[in-house]
Parts: C-alpha cells; sequence; structure tokens
C-alpha cells in the first residue's frame, strides 16, 4: 500500500507533537550528560504526570467547545482538603487516608460540578464561569488554613499515614504517578474514542445544534465534561500533597495554563470537535521535557519563559498551517483514496 | 541528501556533547524565590560568584515560592549529580520532603535566608537574626522620635513567621516605652502598594503620629510615599532588609532607618562552608547559624549597597 505525497505531508503536520518531542529528546541527550539515564526519565515522567493528568481532563472539555481555568485551584483546594481532614480532621477526628482522598476528590468533583451547571443552567460562557471557580476555590484553600501550610501529612516516624506513597512510592520501577498518568490516559483515550458519550463530546464540540437536534443530551455531556476535568485536578492535587508531605493553599497556580498549553500542543482545537487525548498526552510531555532539559542545561529562568512561549505559539501556528494545507490538498488526497478504494476524511 | 543532513546533524550533536562533557567541575545548584527581586537577586548572585570562584560549575534557579516547583528544580539537581545545593527555601514545612531527598542522594544541601521545620537533613541553616534586627531598628525608632507621641505599625503577610518575629521584636523595646503609643497597626502583606494606601488612609485618621515602624523596606518605602502625598513633615519611618532602594531613601532622610539583613554575606558562608565540606570531609560550625542583622542610618549608609557592608578605603 503506497501513500501519496499528499498522505505524507498530512501526516507529518499530524506527527508534529511527536517529531518536536523526538528532536527535543535527541538534543538535550546530546547536551546535558545526564538527561538520559534511567533515573532522569523515571524523573521526568513523574513531572510530567502532574500536568498530563490535567491536560487529559481539560480535553474533554475542549473537544466539547469549553475551556476550564479552574484546574490549578481545585488541585490546591484538594490538597487542602485531603491535608485539612488528615491533621485537623472532620468534627474533631481525624480521618484514615483513603477517605481523606475521596472527600478530596468528591469536593473537586463537585467544583467541576458547579462550573458544568453554571455553563449549561444559567448560561454563563465557560470562560468566566472557570474564572470565577479559579477564585471561588483557591479562596476557599486559604480559608481551610488562613493561609497557613497543612504539615506532616506523612506521620510521625514511628507512626505513618501511607499518605507518602501516592505520590513517592514505586510500582515495577516507575514512579506511581507515571502509572497514574498511564491509566486515566487510556481510559480516556478509550472512552473518547469507542464509547458513544466520546463520540457524544465530539459532536458538541463540532456543532453543538446539530447534536441537540440529533438527540445529543448536550448539557449532559458538558457537565461530565467539567466534573472529569475537575476530578483530575483534584487527583493532582492529592498527588502533590503526597511528594511534598504537606499541603499549601498556593498550591498549582497556574497550571490551568500548563493544561491549556499540553492540549494545544497536541492539536486539539480550542474552537472544539477536534483533537485527541494521545496528543494531549504527547503535548504535555513536550512542555515537560522543554521545561527539565532547559534547567539541566542551565539556560537562565528568563529564557525558559520566553522559549516555552515561542514554542507553543509556534505549535499553534504549525495548526492553522495543517488545516489550511489539508484543504488545499483535499483533492489529491481524495485522489489517492479512491484508488485505494475508500473514501474517508 | 537525507544522508547529508543526518551526517552532519550528528556531527554537530557529537561537538556540543563534547564540549559538554569536558567541563567536569562539581556542580553548584543555587535556588531562591525569585530572581527579579533584588534581595533575592544579590544573594544568588553572590554564591553564583564566589562558587565560580573557587572553581565550581553553577546553576541558578526560582521556585517562584512554589513548593512544587521547588520540588521539581531539586529533583533536576538530583539528575544532575549536582554536588551542592544552596536553597533559599519555599516554605518551612513543604520543603522538608525535597531536602530530605536531595541528602539522601548525596547532595550536601546549606539552606539560607530560611529554616526549615526539620534538623539533621542540611548540612547548615544560615539565617540572619530577625528578633535581633527587630530590636536594632526598634531602639533606633525610639530614639528617632524622641521616646514620645503616637506611631503606626505596617505589619508583614500574618501567615509569614518573619512578620511575627519582627513585630514580636518591635514591640519588645517599644512597650517599654511609656510615652510612645500605638495609633494603629495594619498588615499591608510585604506590598508597597498596599502599605501606600494603608497609610494614606491611617493618616486621615492620625495625621499627628510622630512615626511609622515597618516590618519591611517595601512597606515602609510605600509609606514614606503616602507621607510625602499628603505633604507632611518631620514622621519618622523605618523599615527592615536593608534594601538599596531604602538605603537611598535613607540618605535622602525619607525614611530614618533599616536592618541590613546579610543576604551577601550569608551566601558567602554558605558557599565556604559548603567548599571546605568538599575538600576537608567536615565543617566546623554548628547546624543552626544566626547571623545579626546590621543598623543603617544617615550617618552610614554610604558603607552599604546591594545587601553588602561595603568596607571603605580609609
Amino acid at each position: 500500500m503506497r501513500m501519496g505525497w499528499a498522505d505524507t505531508v498530512v501526516l507529518l503536520l499530524k506527527l508534529r507533537a511527536v517529531l518536536v518531542l523526538i528532536v527535543l529528546l535527541i538534543l538535550f541527550s546530546a547536551l546535558t550528560p545526564s538527561f538520559l539515564t534511567a533515573n532522569n526519565l523515571s524523573i521526568l515522567a513523574k513531572h510530567v504526570a502532574i500536568s498530563a493528568l490535567l491536560a487529559v481532563g481539560m480535553t474533554f472539555v475542549v473537544l466539547a467547545g469549553g475551556i476550564d481555568l479552574s484546574v490549578g485551584s481545585i488541585a490546591g483546594l484538594s490538597g487542602m482538603v485531603a491535608g485539612g481532614l488528615l491533621t485537623v480532621g472532620l468534627f474533631g477526628h481525624s480521618t484514615g487516608v483513603v477517605a481523606a482522598v475521596l472527600i478530596a476528590l468528591l469536593v473537586s468533583g463537585f467544583v467541576g460540578l458547579l462550573n458544568g451547571v453554571m455553563v449549561t443552567q444559567f448560561g454563563v460562557a465557560p470562560f468566566i464561569a472557570t474564572l470565577g471557580t479559579l477564585y471561588i476555590a483557591r479562596g476557599a484553600a486559604l480559608l481551610l488554613s488562613h493561609g497557613a501550610t497543612f504539615p506532616n501529612l506523612a506521620g510521625t516516624a514511628t507512626k505513618s499515614t501511607g499518605f507518602a506513597s501516592i505520590g513517592q512510592s514505586f510500582f515495577l520501577g516507575v514512579p506511581t504517578p507515571v502509572w497514574m498518568m498511564a491509566v486515566v490516559g487510556a481510559i480516556a483515550a478509550v472512552v473518547s474514542l469507542r464509547t458513544p458519550f466520546g463520540r457524544h463530546v465530539y459532536a458538541v464540540g463540532g456543532n453543538e445544534r446539530a447534536a441537540r437536534l440529533s438527540g445529543i443530551r448536550v448539557e449532559q455531556i458538558k457537565v461530565i465534561t467539567y466534573v472529569f476535568s475537575g476530578v483530575c485536578a483534584g487527583l493532582v492535587g492529592i498527588v502533590i500533597a503526597s511528594q511534598l508531605e504537606s499541603a499549601h493553599p498556593a498550591t498549582g497556580e497556574s497550571f490551568e495554563l500548563n493544561a491549556i498549553a499540553a492540549v494545544v500542543l497536541g492539536g486539539t482545537s480550542l474552537m472544539g470537535g477536534r483533537g485527541s487525548v494521545g496528543g494531549s498526552l504527547i503535548g504535555a510531555f513536550v512542555i515537560g521535557v522543554l521545561a527539565d532539559g532547559l534547567v539541566m542545561m542551565g539556560v537562565s529562568e528568563f529564557w525558559q519563559i520566553v522559549i516555552k512561549g515561542v514554542v507553543i505559539v509556534l505549535a499553534v501556528t504549525v495548526d492553522q498551517l495543517q488545516l489550511r494545507l489539508q484543504s488545499r490538498l483535499m483533492p489529491a488526497l481524495l485522489r489517492s483514496r479512491a484508488s485505494l478504494g475508500k473514501v474517508t476524511i | 541528501m537525507r544522508l547529508a543532513w543526518a551526517v552532519t546533524l550528528g556531527c554537530v550533536l557529537a561537538l556540543l556533547a563534547s564540549c559538554h562533557a569536558r567541563d567536569v567541575r562539581p556542580l553548584v545548584v543555587v535556588l531562591v524565590p525569585s530572581q527579579d527581586n533584588p534581595f533575592f537577586k544579590a544573594e544568588a548572585d553572590a554564591a553564583a560568584r564566589r562558587a565560580t570562584e573557587l572553581g565550581y560549575r553553577v546553576r541558578v534557579d526560582a521556585h517562584d515560592d512554589d513548593a512544587y516547583r521547588q520540588d521539581n528544580l531539586i529533583d533536576a539537581a538530583i539528575a544532575s549529580n549536582a554536588a551542592i545545593l544552596i536553597l533559599d527555601n519555599a516554605g518551612t514545612d513543604a520543603s522538608v520532603s525535597a531536602v530530605r531527598r536531595a541528602a539522601k542522594a548525596g547532595i550536601r544541601c546549606f539552606l539560607i535566608d530560611r529554616a526549615i521545620n526539620a534538623t539533621g537533613l542540611a548540612k547548615a541553616q544560615i539565617q540572619s537574626d530577625n528578633d535581633q534586627g527587630a530590636r536594632l531598628v526598634a531602639a533606633e525608632f525610639v530614639r528617632a522620635v524622641g521616646g514620645k507621641g503616637e506611631y503606626v505599625e505596617l505589619l508583614g503577610r500574618e501567615s509569614d513567621t518573619n512578620a511575627q518575629v519582627r513585630t514580636t521584636g518591635f514591640h519588645a523595646v517599644l512597650d517599654g516605652v511609656p510615652g510612645l503609643k500605638m495609633a494603629s497597626a495594619q498588615s499591608a502583606n510585604w506590598s508597597q502598594a498596599e502599605a501606600f494606601s494603608k497609610t494614606e488612609t491611617m493618616l486621615q485618621a492620625h495625621a499627628q503620629i510622630a512615626g511609622i515602624i515597618a516590618g519591611n523596606d517595601t512597606m515602609a518605602l510605600g509609606a514614606a510615599a503616602a507621607v510625602k502625598g499628603a505633604g507632611l513633615k518631620g514622621i519618622k519611618i523605618v523599615g527592615f532588609d536593608g534594601s538599596p532602594d531604602a538605603v537611598a531613601a535613607i540618605k535622602t532622610g525619607e525614611m530614618q532607618a533599616t536592618a541590613l539583613q546579610p543576604a551577601v554575606l550569608i551566601a558567602r558562608l554558605a558557599v565556604d562552608e559548603a567548599d571546605q565540606l568538599m575538600k576537608t570531609g567536615k565543617t566546623d560550625k554548628p547546624e543552626i547559624q544566626v547571623i545579626p542583622c546590621e543598623l543603617v542610618t544617615r550617618a552610614n549608609a554610604a558603607e552599604y549597597e546591594g545587601f553588602e557592608h561595603i568596607v571603605k578605603p580609609k
């Protein structure tokens, strides 16, 4: 089976995030001797897991035509809820780790539900609704401790709570957060491509009116995407609190921007309806590799910020280029596909 | 054609790699809260300069007071096989696990400016003496206002340990002076803009005050601007930190005094002790070290520059 030249061009553009990732990996391996070591790659994956988990949740929201600016604050709130339950406790009784984690995730999901209800029932634009919860969740996190940190979440030397193992332990030599990323990512990818719900998300984002007319429950779909994004963010908050063995109310500031950047880098359109979970995971890896690689090279902090911005802008530019090229190459694409006996776009 | 490209790329990368591999000097990683704040920049630059002088490879990064970002940067230091970490940390409690991980990975950790809530992990924790500095500057404040009248206090962020230590130090001195009365106390969260607007408001109610005592120089400068804007004269303002802006304001008389936190000295001490540890296997200093602050007034303001006491040749 031979592909036409047009297919090759389009395929290369589609794989651009992977290509960028490969180039970055080669570049950093050559420039920094300790970059390509098992130890560093494991640390790197652990860092990527944080923005990847946020990005996976964000992908569904964006695919359905929304945006979630509150994920960073939800992560902060979730860590504080878990931290508060473990140290201060509920009504004077310290809860166990499992209960603390579940309640924190529940609270995160509730904030997501709030986002969804505001967007669907009250017609608030997603940008504004989630901007509001960004402040509400951050304020709530600060209120929980009056701005202070909940310390010693790992317990004392004699009596460990086991909370620290959520973010710090390893399974088969791979950090637990990386497993979480893999599992959540795999489930999300399958759900988005192979289930009616997943296809409905694409339909809602692609053309909301058409989706509604064809009987899809648009409101329900949207609410679910926000709740899922909230729960993903809550998971991130717990992982970070576990890694630091303490919960600080400012945790997660500007995480939403990293998550959106990863989603966009992965080729998901902010207009909704186009993109994939896999793309967002690759996007998260690009951002993570870039961040850690530049730090290890000793590039100045200020340049790191500039370079990150340039990469994001370039990614979106190429995204637009791909769309335009694809439509211009459409005749050639159709010809080559017709010759193979299948016409799908 | 494609082969040619691949060969060229390979050569370039090999060349870059060989350049890099030749630098085998031990690595010193300096982590500070930010590089766009003069205090942290001064300590980062001082540590970096000293370490370079002593023959180390240096990397400087900022964690923006974000414990999670600090965690990632310390991971990167571990992955780069750093020999020494000079850290101005992102939180007494939130930094403990990261420092423990670095110490376990064999990095010699030296904490500067802020301590952590654990001992036995870092080789040294070197801080300036906030309590002694607060008492020093409060005593100068009492002298400047002549020991009587009303004053206003501007406090730092209330969740911050240093804000508490400083206000306690102030009051240890001020409350013992019978002629002095506190008219009002407000938190301005270390911020210049907030200190400006809060002082403006307080001056409406208490225009007769003799002085303003602030928990840091940034707030003192905000207060000075508000006093100037209100057209009031003779209100004595003191701050804390010894920032270059405050030293300049002391020279012009807009501020009365400040307590210099010897940031540059502390950064240098940390690098020197780390170097000693590298070369001899031990330091002869205790883990917790407290360095006294110095009083800066108009009389000696010319001797201070960039958080450092410059000894002038006679």
